[in-house]
């Protein structure tokens, strides 16, 4: 079922003993590379979260101990919640924004391609760049607070609000991701057939209808693909809250890899973090399964 | 004189008359005039929110030392360099740079290496344990990297890597991601290329020397950007195993300022210094970048 490409279309033949040699070596630096720090650290990462490993101390097993701690734990349901409230809101508005501009940039009109590559730019912007601007444009009496103020809603700082963090954290990840899932979308929509689309205008559809019924069913599966992305992007949100929020106020924006990266780092329990791990491990694992049931039943 | 210029791909067809023209449905490629300046005004609205803090992050850090309120603070003067001056010059920020540069260059070179020597044995050879292997790879990119960070990071200080370079750079060449899109590019290369230099001869690491490292150019580059990217722009791996002021890169040294309360000028001037590569990097490269996404799906 697996046919990797070397061996296609050629007289089935054991490899010679030289020429399977000759290959391992060529394999053999990445394999040493990728065992230990990938394949084992993998395992290790897992078998860690069933340990009560720091660093310099006694290590030993303890059984469900961490993950009941874990349980116990409000700080992990609270940064659970956050980063649960955090994807959801971010997923669907960075898609939204990049299919709205994938239809827009659709055209080779002039210009479309200048447009296309300032909508990417914030994607090869480091997040801690990003994250030093934005807590100016979210500051008490910044851009941010002063528009705001100018309609009507909360003008103070977002980012010191308890419920109000997350969205402006979402609007900061939504602009700097969307731009990657408009070139995806993009690239697909190049391949959908144009007879498509003629077809439905000579039945005259709208374009709505045609939006609706000829492009969207096509983007499907890109749209699982960014989804997915998005989605472990989302989850793993780290880098912009450190610099915006520090987790705060009151770790209304603290999220489960700052949980991670505080429990390892800054208190080095090495076991306890790992245990967060896996967490965020079996997170990904359900909420992939979920949505290729759903978004991606059909492929 | 201007008359005598014609447009040189004049269409041949008699112009349409009026009637036809209106008469003529909307046909897709062919845009109405309100679908164009709606969609023009959409475009320029995004691309100035977009672009604004860029904007922002720039004319902010030429603001001298003090108080500067919003909206004013946007106008370009008063100009200064002075945060430029504090941030290079009292600061580590061009020892960070070194480390940043040192961090993402040396690992572009052992990435591309290593990952094409690998891939081409996936997609060029046979031997025993081959799927196993693959199939062990493609596993392991459903781990997310926060799980494989912890045991990762107690190997390196068992090593006495912290703040060390290799502590820094080995760890990131393990990048499956890498052998899987060499191994899918080298594999669509015809075999009889190989062939032929295989018959006259050549040794295998010549064989990939001369013939497989020219032909995967294009994917050395579009990968070479990205690897590029990742690394300038990682900021997690870099804060746990290099923690000293010394062994900084931009991005956690800058993080690092903002957690001293650095003024906001400097704060700035520190990241434009910071983005400046990766933006001419973009500007260069912005086909690989974003080509990239579009044929491979390789993460921004």
């Amino acid at each position: 079922m697996v046919a990797l490409p070397g061996s296609r279309g050629r007289r089935v033949r054991r490899p010679s003993a030289r020429e399977a040699g000759t290959a391992l070596l060529f394999v053999l630096p990445f394999l040493l590379l990728f065992a230990v720090f990938r394949f084992g650290p993998a395992i290790a990462g897992v078998v860690l979260g069933f340990t009560d490993y720091t660093i310099g101390g006694e290590t030993g097993f303890v059984g469900l101990e961490n993950f009941r701690r874990l349980v116990d734990d409000p700080t992990f349901w609270s940064a659970l919640r956050v980063t649960a409230v955090f994807t959801v809101l971010s997923v669907p508005l960075s898609m939204l924004a990049s299919l709205g501009m994938a239809m827009l940039t659709r055209r080779a009109f002039r210009g479309a391609k200048l447009f296309r590559s300032i909508f990417f730019l914030p994607v090869v912007t480091s997040l801690v760049l990003a994250g030093v601007v934005f807590t100016w444009v979210f500051a008490e009496g910044g851009p941010w607070s002063r528009a705001m103020g100018a309609i009507g809603l909360p003008a103070g700082s977002w980012l010191a609000d308890s419920v109000l963090v997350i969205p402006a954290l979402v609007l900061v990840s939504v602009w700097s991701r969307f731009g990657y899932g408009m070139l995806i979308l993009l690239a697909r929509m190049q391949d959908i057939p144009a007879e498509l689309e003629e077809a439905a205008l000579t039945d005259g559809a709208s374009a709505w209808q045609r939006f609706r019924y000829v492009t969207l069913p096509q983007l499907r599966p890109a749209l699982f693909f960014v989804a997915i992305i998005e989605t472990t992007v989302s989850f793993q949100v780290f880098d912009m809250i450190y610099v915006m929020t520090g987790g705060g106020p009151v770790r209304s924006s603290y999220s489960l890899v700052y949980l991670l990266y505080d429990q390892g780092f800054k208190y080095f329990d090495l076991g306890y973090a790992s245990a967060v791990g896996v967490a965020l491990f079996v997170m990904t694992i359900i909420v992939a399964l979920i949505q290729r049931l759903t978004l991606g039943r059909e492929e | 004189m201007t008359d005598t210029i014609t447009p040189p791909a004049a269409p041949a067809a008699e112009p349409a008359s009026r009637r036809d023209r209106i008469r003529r449905p909307y046909r897709a490629g062919h845009a109405s005039r309100g679908w164009v300046v709606g969609r023009t005004a959409l475009l320029v609205v995004g691309a100035v929110v977009t672009l604004f803090p860029f904007y922002a992050m720039v004319v902010l850090s030429f603001k001298p030392t003090g108080p500067v309120t919003f909206p004013d603070s946007l106008l370009p003067w008063p100009f200064s360099p002075e945060a430029y001056d504090q941030v290079i010059g009292a600061k580590s920020v061009l020892r960070w740079m070194w480390n940043t540069v040192v961090y993402s260059v040396v690992s572009v070179v052992g990435v591309l290496l290593f990952a094409s020597m690998a891939g081409y044995a996936f997609a060029k050879k046979r031997f025993p344990g081959k799927e196993t292997m693959f199939w062990s790879f493609l596993a392991m990119l459903m781990v997310p990297y926060h799980v494989t960070m912890i045991p990762t990071f107690i190997i390196i200080s068992e090593l006495n890597g912290v703040d060390t370079y290799w502590g820094m750079i080995v760890p990131t060449l393990a990048n499956a991601q890498a052998v899987f899109l060499m191994r899918q590019f080298i594999a669509s290369l015809p075999d009889s290329l190989f062939e032929a230099a295989r018959l006259d001869g050549c040794s295998e690491w010549r064989v990939y020397v001369s013939i497989v490292l020219p032909l995967i150019k294009p994917i050395l580059a579009t990968l070479g950007v990205f690897v590029f990217l990742w690394h300038w722009n990682d900021f997690l791996w870099p804060l746990i195993v290099g923690q000293s002021l010394d062994m900084r890169t931009l991005t956690t040294g800058i993080a690092s300022l903002q957690q001293e309360n650095v003024a906001l000028n400097m704060l700035l001037a520190g990241s434009v210094v910071a983005f400046v590569p990766i933006f001419m990097a973009y500007l260069i490269g912005q086909r690989h970048f974003q080509e990239g996404v579009s044929t491979t799906g390789i993460k921004g």
